[in-house]
């Protein structure tokens, strides 16, 4: 049986006047890997910040478990929320005036991190360089630990697997398989990469035109009748 | 006569518009202070961010304060001696640099420094975390950016403003000493006794409270400025230089004010 976690309805955000999300609407549900897919631009990365409450939707919903409409939250309130996720930002958001190790101990304090290096594939020798002696793909993995290190409620990845080499790419995608599958972490996936969605999506959500064009099992993908997002997969594949 | 109608009507419009938004950025700032001041009283205080920044507004910012003070006071001698000798006032050179210094000139010059200096730096750094969404990956690491980034330095600054100035102040004094004991053959000793016997409390005391109130403004408005940054390193570079800008006029607005609520006393 399938529990919604997260209730995204009738969302709009636009900035200015250009309209980025027009009454759009998306259901997350617990302990599935969900991938949101779209051309650069489609609005998937303010998707995901409307839902994390850090932007807010000009109107609709967004309804995260109890919590009804997340907009409304207070100051207090909303803080806790957004430690309910672990996020990897598109381009990592590491602290830069910190180092790795402070970086991660930033997201849990207790737990050792030699395995969690280990399992994003990061020497030791990393923790006491700083964010910018390390390669866009060092970042990446980082951000990846710092998200995964606070045990979340619900992990959002943007783009994880984007900048790295393949070898790196399926290591990350298994590394995220396993958390999905085994810790039944709940999991939102921004990628253009479609070896992670055939490699862990449950489901496939499909961002065009400012709603969801297109949203089913990751298995049926190939089946659908969607002609842009046809388009789509087969122009990155 | 309907294109001078809608010309005027479109110039009042431009100007309500101006009106407004200054308003309007005005409500923002103070909003912006409102958090600040909640933040401080209801959460966490990071003392190790707060000590560091206290070095880097404080510390770092000595060597530029001692030497616009040690310049500012020779020159305060050579002038003043220029024009005190017409009227063969020149005992009075020791009086006129401790006043100057002390009540105005290492207060705003040390202002106007630490503002290119720290005010500039804080803009940048908190500008960059804003762009680069550090700042929102602080937010979802259950830290209060508030609390981790900006009261430190904004208490950093009205701490460290003050001991800088009192530096600048014995500095300052002792520029105009050099010049006066070194080039205008003053005794020494009759030149600092004149100078001890003639500062009071107010003087100094009205200065570090000048400096106090920059220090405020100078990171205030680095933070402010850094915290509303938009679009990348050019946006960065905007809020630098509003920072700097908007923290120098400041500065001299309440110099001003500030002298003239002295002057009451
Ligand atoms: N602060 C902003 N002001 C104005 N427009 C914005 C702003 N942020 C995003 N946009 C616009 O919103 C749209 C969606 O942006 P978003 O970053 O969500 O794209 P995306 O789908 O994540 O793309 P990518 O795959 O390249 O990361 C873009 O067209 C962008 O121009
Ligand atoms: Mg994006």
């Amino acid at each position: 049986m399938r529990k919604k976690k997260i209730i995204v309805k009738n969302i709009n955000k636009s900035f200015k006047n250009k309209v980025v999300l027009k009454k759009l609407n998306l259901d997350v549900f617990e302990s599935e890997s969900l991938s949101i897919i779209g051309e650069s631009g489609s609005g998937k990365s303010i998707l995901t910040r409307c839902i994390v409450g850090l932007l807010d939707y000009d109107d609709g919903s967004i309804s995260f478990g109890k919590l009804d409409n997340i907009k409304t939250l207070s100051d207090k309130e909303k803080m806790n929320y957004m430690s309910k996720f672990g996020i990897l930002f598109q381009n990592s958001a590491l602290l830069d005036s910190l180092n790795i190790r402070e970086n991660l101990k930033f997201a849990n304090k207790k737990n050792s991190l030699n395995e969690i290096l280990s399992e994003v594939g990061l020497p030791q020798s990393i923790l006491e360089k700083y964010p910018s002696e390390l390669s866009v793909g060092m970042q990446k993995r980082v951000g990846l630990a710092r998200a995964i290190l606070k045990k979340p409620e619900v992990l959002i990845l943007d783009e994880p697997t984007t900048g790295l080499d393949p070898i790196i790419a399926r290591q990350i995608n298994l590394l995220i398989k396993n958390l999905v599958r085994k810790k039944k972490i709940t999991t939102i996936t921004v990628t253009h990469d479609m070896d992670s969605v055939y490699e862990f999506a449950d489901y496939v959500a499909f961002l065009k035109n400012g709603i969801i064009e297109w949203y089913g099992k990751a298995r049926k993908i190939n089946q659908s009748k969607n002609s842009s997002m046809i388009k789509f997969i087969k122009g990155i594949n | 006569m309907t294109r001078l109608l809608s010309s005027a009507l479109a110039l009042s419009k431009r100007l309500f518009n101006l009106i407004f938004s200054f308003f309007y950025s005005i409500g923002e700032i103070v909003d912006f202070f409102l958090d600040c001041v909640k933040y401080f009283i209801t959460e966490k205080f990071y003392f190790n961010i707060f000590l560091k920044q206290f070095i880097k507004i404080g510390f770092n910012s000595l060597p530029v304060v001692g030497l616009t003070s040690i310049f500012t006071g020779m020159v305060l001698a050579l002038q003043s001696y220029t024009g005190f000798s017409r009227f063969s006032a020149e005992s009075a050179i020791p009086n006129v640099v401790v006043l100057s210094i002390t009540r105005e000139l290492a207060p705003v010059l040390a202002g106007l420094m630490v503002a290119g200096r720290s005010g500039a730096a804080i803009a940048a750094e908190i500008g960059t975390m804003k762009v680069t969404e550090q700042i929102d990956a602080l937010k979802t690491l259950s830290t209060n950016p508030f609390n981790y980034l900006i009261i430190p330095r904004i208490l950093a600054g009205i701490i460290s403003l003050p001991i800088l100035v009192i530096v600048g102040d014995i500095i300052g004094v002792l520029g105009g000493y050099l010049i006066c004991v070194n080039l205008l053959n003053f005794n020494p000793t009759v030149y600092l006794q004149n100078t001890y016997n003639f500062v009071q409390f107010i003087d100094v005391f009205s200065g570090l409270v000048k400096a106090s109130v920059f220090g405020f403004l100078i990171t205030f408005m680095g933070c402010y400025h850094g915290f509303n940054a938009k679009g990348g390193a050019q946006g960065v570079g905007q809020s630098t230089t509003y920072s700097v800008v908007s923290s120098s006029i400041l500065i001299l607005l309440m110099n001003y004010i500030i002298t003239s609520f002295f002057f009451r006393l």
